[in-house]
């Protein structure tokens, strides 16, 4: 009794069911993704996005210009939490090196927790991210060459991983929440902030926007510079800072859908 | 609980389950849950019927799966006590539902996904695939019947609930959940093995055999699917049961006044 015509046939179904087509099919994409691209990846040299684009004019030449500024990359899954896993990938690896950073950012993220219990958010789960994301945080607060190991095979177990996306999630959408009134201003649509967080903040794979690394960088009180290489006109990768005028202290690539992490 | 040796600790989902065994631990009489000795990925519960319903005083048993990625992917309920809303030995879904494009919060947990049920036992099944729309009196039939049901691993599930021990309170976050969410059943191609087995317990009730003809009809019109209305729950608890009762009463003879004005005095 199953239906074996694949999606795109079934046109004149309902919307509903296109939805659950829709769900199949991305289901079976995110198994191939999982099983040939890494959580995060080894740091690549440039010249692997240059051969990745060998053949198409117009990635390759901004590719050459996004290497007069960066010489490499890492790159991560595109699963929809690329945004939040490579930012903390790359912010938690920039701390190893930076004691002073990392104890003020310890210090905020032990305080974080009681900032979203009084948002509202269930004590009971929440405690549970923290407490792994805290782990994780203490596991990389020792020697530079050990906590980059153990960074680098954190990130790649699904459950640290994931559980670090989470609260990263949850602190964004607590900010969203605790500043409704000035993002509720880029909400499109007739939604309320606290529904673009239940629909698109917190739940796990959505990917990210504008307004997810505002309020993320500004939450956690540091800077994001992403680079946009698309197919518009023009050679320049350009540069966009979160929040605005912030230092940034990490650096990431967008291609459209997607984020890597850049290092100069 | 003897997990200890059999499952690595440290994983965080095994830690979140853990906690959740612990935090559900006592039973309440709304509803308790637990893990089987054995796996920690699969659980049994049982719920009470909600009061003031076709299912009040029902007791109603079931199976949690828990998928490996939990609590990034949602539980999976199956409920195996016949319940008239419910297909039984079916996988129902915390689910997006049509109207909201609302998903499952890693935030959300076991307690969440037994609430969502309980919650959602009163409301129309609409033919949605997995859902039962049996009347009252066969439901409260089945909801006296209940009582006497036992699981082969769990015993007599009457026995199960608390008499005393007072419900948690739904907290702001749970109200909201139970607003946006819907159950559906997961559409799986073991469609007719639970239909089976559906189709045996029926007729084994010697309930009526037009349930059967409804499930054959829902699996047949698969394509079509269906339309998840989204109804806004009513979580009764029972000092406002009477003002919903008398609020819904008294917009359903709203609209049925509406309706009937349209239809004669054109």
């Amino acid at each position: 009794m199953e239906d074996k015509r694949s999606p795109q046939w079934s046109s004149e179904n309902t919307d509903v069911n296109q939805d659950e087509l829709i769900l199949q099919q991305q289901r079976r994409i995110e198994r191939e993704i999982s099983e040939s691209i890494a959580l995060v990846g080894e740091k690549e040299s440039l010249i692997s996005l240059e051969l990745e684009y060998a053949k198409d004019e117009v990635y390759l030449a901004k590719t050459k210009v996004l290497g007069q500024k960066y010489s490499y990359i890492r790159r991560t899954r595109p699963d929809g939490n690329c945004f939040f896993r490579a930012f903390s990938y790359a912010y938690l690896e920039r701390l190893i090196d930076n004691k002073e950073e990392y104890e003020k950012f310890r210090e905020l993220a032990l305080k974080s927790k009681d900032n979203l219990v009084a948002l509202g958010f269930p004590q009971f789960t929440v405690e549970d991210f923290h407490d792994t994301f805290m782990e994780v945080i203490d596991k990389v607060g020792g020697d530079s060459e050990a906590s980059r190991l153990e960074l680098h095979k954190l990130f790649n177990e699904q459950g640290y991983s994931d559980y670090v996306v989470v609260y990263l999630r949850l602190i964004t959408s607590g900010q969203l929440q605790r500043e409704a009134d000035f993002y509720q201003h880029f909400i499109e649509g007739d939604r309320t902030i606290s529904e673009f967080c239940h629909q698109e903040v917190e739940p796990m794979y959505k990917e990210s926007d504008h307004i997810h690394i505002i309020a993320m960088s500004t939450a956690l009180g540091t800077g994001v510079r992403v680079r946009y290489m698309d197919r518009g006109a023009g050679t320049e990768v350009t540069a966009h800072d979160f929040p605005e005028g912030a230092l940034p202290t990490v650096h990431l690539l967008y291609r459209p859908g997607h984020y890597d992490i850049l290092y100069p | 609980m003897s997990f200890e040796g059999k499952y690595n600790a440290k994983s965080p989902a095994v830690k979140r389950l853990m906690r959740e065994a612990q935090e559900l631990h006592e039973a309440t009489e709304e509803y308790c849950a637990y893990p089987l000795e054995d796996n920690l990925f699969e659980w049994h519960f049982t719920v009470h019927g909600p009061p003031s319903t076709d299912f009040e005083g029902g007791i109603y048993h079931g199976r949690i799966l828990l998928p490996p990625e939990y609590p990034m992917k949602p539980p999976n309920i199956i409920l195996l006590t016949p319940n008239g809303r419910f297909e039984i030995n079916k996988k129902i879904c915390l689910s997006i539902s049509g109207h909201h494009p609302e998903t499952w919060q890693p935030s959300w947990s076991i307690r969440t996904a037994l609430l969502a049920l309980i919650a959602f036992m009163p409301t129309p099944g609409n033919g949605t695939i997995g859902s039962l729309d049996y009347s009252t009196e066969e439901r409260q039939q089945l909801a006296k019947r209940s009582l006497k049901w036992q699981c082969d691993s769990c015993g007599k599930i009457a026995e199960l609930l608390s008499k005393d021990a007072a419900k948690k309170p739904i907290t702001e976050e749970e109200q909201h959940m139970l607003d946006t969410i819907a159950l559906k059943a997961e559409e799986v191609s073991s469609t007719e093995n639970s239909f089976a087995s559906n189709t045996e317990n029926i007729t084994e009730n010697g309930l009526r055999q037009r349930g059967v003809q409804v499930l054959a009809a829902n699996n047949q019109t698969q394509e079509q699917l269906e339309v998840i209305v989204n109804p806004q729950v009513e979580t009764m608890s029972s000092s406002n049961d009477l003002f919903w009762t008398i609020l819904i009463a008294s917009l359903l003879s709203g609209i049925i006044l509406l309706v009937l004005r349209r239809l004669f005095l054109v």
